[in-house]
């Protein structure tokens, strides 16, 4: 909520450079955003740890959130959202999400718009990632801040919170370098799998069953899947030099794209300058209902990542990439193959093996459901939650396949390999589900499924 | 963004029509034949087949004239005599009203004509501040049009807490007509209108969830009910929209 800024005060009063709070010194405004002004300020001359000797960094962000004359029940609102940073702060504290060292009441009769206003005493970031995205991020950097805010976001969504408000403003940047999450003045707590929120939100980040959910007494409905659809918002900005995913000259103009793409009524057009792991993982994230989005918790985001990270490094010295990208069009070919099936193909069952390409689960046997795959109900249909049948597989798992269709929809796998062949699998019992030809690595010669 | 709504009232014995459409979606209009299907029928032989087209796009609508001689009329029923025409064969012509009736010439008394809702316009917040892009801003994600009709007849039912009168009920409809009878704006407001204003904010505007159990008259009490405490928990009315309303005294002679 704080925005960057070329800032004239706007005729609000602010607090002059050397104003003291508490025993911090204001230097000068950093942003303002809808409730609240951030101001820069450092340890306060003669206060402990003021000479710097203990070598502890004393310059620190304060957010400054004005009560008086405000009605009643916005002062309440105010002083609730303050509350609520202040208690996700102390329960959930978390290297990947803003630190927050003090809450104070100021005290400013000489300035009455101010005096009583709370303040939230924080650590300082060097920048939000809005202001990164102006500069440029390359992929290497974007991928540790997105892996970054995943791991933000797995633990606000382990302990229980919503961030609500996710978007590259409250995305800071600390001064290692590293993600930190801010602004939870809209974080909600969960009661079991949802939670209620105030009818707010910045309108590009809203996941589309937003816009027609119902608001009961207690306010809108909402879920942690509602900050996985903001990551893919996200993920697209940080690998597209900012540009939103959906198109449209204004944020309601962008809604409705992202409305009529929820409704089917358009395709997910991401920028091809989204590279392809990113592209696949916006995509999930973005996935049109609650259910679709539900597999993609930010844990199994986060995994994903790791496993594409640990994959690349070693395999990223520059003389070898060449051979990298051999190896892909050799899989290509392999697809392609499998495309157009040879004149005599085996007419019987032939055994698949199941290959999961994310690292972390190909070496264990203990069938963690985090390392499940799904089999599809339709390979026409896309491949997610909604149509998968209950029976999950795990890598090295084997089973019957009987045909194959060439031509479904297109699956990409952690590994960047896509492909439209599914394999006809057959259960135990009459039942038969569709397994994507990326997710084993055997090419078994099969007929066309009729 | 949920869409528009096109709401074509009964007459010449045809029934009403309600057509909702989300963003991107088309709706035709006139005379219609087997031929020429429309999903709005306009029964009067002075309208052409395929007369014209609706289109929702982001949070407003486009108004095709497809006829090559009329032209048609977008008014705003709130606008103090607002409107628009839409000249023959005037493509995608964006209508900017939140509320518009529709108007096609007709050899008939009345004019034809049918009306569309756009309850997806945005509004700042009031005390939005901050002077970074408003796009990027965090906001109430239901718009409410405060100089709209709609909104005084919130403001009204919710007067009683704003002046912490610490009221037993919500005011009835006949309770509100009377209390906005002074405003210039709703002087000929009657208590039918008052009934559709709370439904369009219950239903359009913020979208109250109900419990689907009540029965008709509990309904329309129990959204009274809702509109209010949801209109005051979330700050959507406040203290300061009662300067909205007529002076107290004006309304209620005898205080």
């Amino acid at each position: 909520m704080v925005h960057d800024l070329a800032f004239c005060g706007d005729g609000e009063e602010l607090l002059p450079p050397g104003h003291r709070v508490g025993e911090w010194t204001v230097t000068g405004p950093i942003g303002e955003g809808g409730w609240a002004t951030v101001y820069a300020a450092r340890r306060a001359e003669g206060t402990a740890g003021s000479d710097g000797a203990d070598g502890v960094d004393d310059t620190i962000a304060l957010k400054v959130l004005p009560t008086a004359g405000l009605a009643p029940r916005q002062a309440r609102q105010v002083a609730e959202a303050a509350h609520r940073e202040a208690e996700l702060a102390r329960t959930a504290p978390h290297p990947r999400l803003v630190r927050l060292l003090d809450t104070l009441t100021l005290a400013a009769p000489d300035r009455p718009a101010l005096d009583g206003s709370i303040v939230l005493v924080m650590e300082r970031a060097r920048c939000t990632l809005r202001d990164l995205l102006a500069t440029g991020v390359d992929e290497a950097r974007g991928a540790r801040i997105i892996a970054g805010i995943c791991e933000g976001l797995a633990h606000l969504h382990r302990s229980g919170w919503v961030h609500t408000d996710l978007k590259p403003e409250n995305v800071l940047i600390g001064r290692d370098g590293e993600v930190r999450l801010s602004d939870f003045g809209l974080a909600i707590e969960l009661t079991g799998t949802h939670g209620h929120c105030a009818p707010m939100g910045t309108p590009d980040y809203l996941p589309p069953e937003r816009w027609k959910a119902p608001l009961g007494e207690h306010g809108v409905k909402i879920r942690t899947t509602a900050d996985i659809w903001a990551l893919g918002i996200v993920i697209h900005e940080v690998f597209a030099a900012g540009v939103p995913p959906f198109p449209g000259a204004t944020p309601t103009a962008r809604n409705a794209a992202a409305q009529q793409y929820a409704e089917g009524r358009a395709a997910l057009r991401l920028a091809p300058a989204v590279p392809p792991f990113w592209r696949a993982l916006a995509a999930d994230c973005l996935a049109p209902t609650h259910a679709a989005r539900a597999p993609h918790t930010a844990e199994s985001l986060l995994a994903r990542i790791r496993a594409h990270q640990s994959g690349r490094r070693p395999r990223r010295p520059r003389p070898r990439t060449a051979l990298l990208a051999l190896a892909a069009c050799a899989t290509a070919a392999v697809t392609a193959t499998a495309l157009w099936p040879r004149p005599d193909p085996a007419a019987h069952p032939a055994r698949i093996r199941v290959f999961n390409a994310e690292r972390g689960c190909q070496d264990r046997t203990d069938r963690d459901p985090r390392c499940s795959l799904g089999l599809a109900v339709d390979p026409l249909r896309p491949y997610t939650a909604e149509n998968v049948i209950p029976t999950r597989v795990w890598n090295n798992d084997t089973l019957d396949a009987d045909c194959q269709l060439p031509t479904g929809l297109p699956v990409i796998n952690e590994e960047d390999l896509t492909s439209t062949v599914w394999y006809r699998i057959h259960l135990p019992g009459p039942t038969t589900a569709w397994l994507p030809a990326v997710r084993t690595k055997d090419r078994p010669t099969l007929l066309r499924c009729p | 963004m949920s869409g528009i709504l096109v709401h074509l009232p009964e007459g010449n014995g045809e029934d009403a029509v309600t057509l909702r459409l989300g963003p991107g979606e088309r709706a035709r209009f006139g005379r219609g034949s087997a031929g020429t299907p429309v999903e709005l029928r306009l029964g009067d032989e002075t309208v052409s087949r395929l007369a014209g087209e609706i289109h929702a796009t982001d949070d407003h609508w486009q108004l095709s004239n497809l006829s090559s001689t009329h032209a048609y009329l977008v008014e705003n029923p709130e606008g103090a005599g607002e409107y628009l025409r839409v000249p023959p064969r005037r493509i995608g012509a964006p209508i900017p009203f939140e509320f518009s009736r529709v108007v096609l010439p007709s050899r008939r008394e009345t004019p034809l004509s049918f009306q569309v809702f756009a309850p997806d316009h945005v509004y700042l917040d009031p005390h939005a501040r901050g002077a970074g892009s408003w796009e990027s801003r965090t906001m109430t994600a239901y718009s409410l049009d405060e100089t709209a009709t709609y909104f005084l007849v919130l403001v009204a039912l919710c007067e009683p807490w704003l002046r912490d009168r610490s009221p037993a009920a919500v005011p009835t409809t006949p309770q509100v007509v009377a209390r906005l009878r002074g405003h210039p704006a709703c002087a000929r407001l009657t208590a039918r209108a008052v009934s559709s204003h709370l439904d369009y904010l219950a239903d359009e505007k913020l979208r109250i969830d109900m419990p689907g159990d009540a029965g008709r008259a509990d309904r329309r009490n129990g959204k009274r009910e809702a509109v209010v405490g949801i209109a005051l928990k979330f700050g959507i009315v406040r203290e300061e929209h009662l300067a909205l309303l007529p002076r107290p005294e004006a309304a209620e002679p005898g205080r």
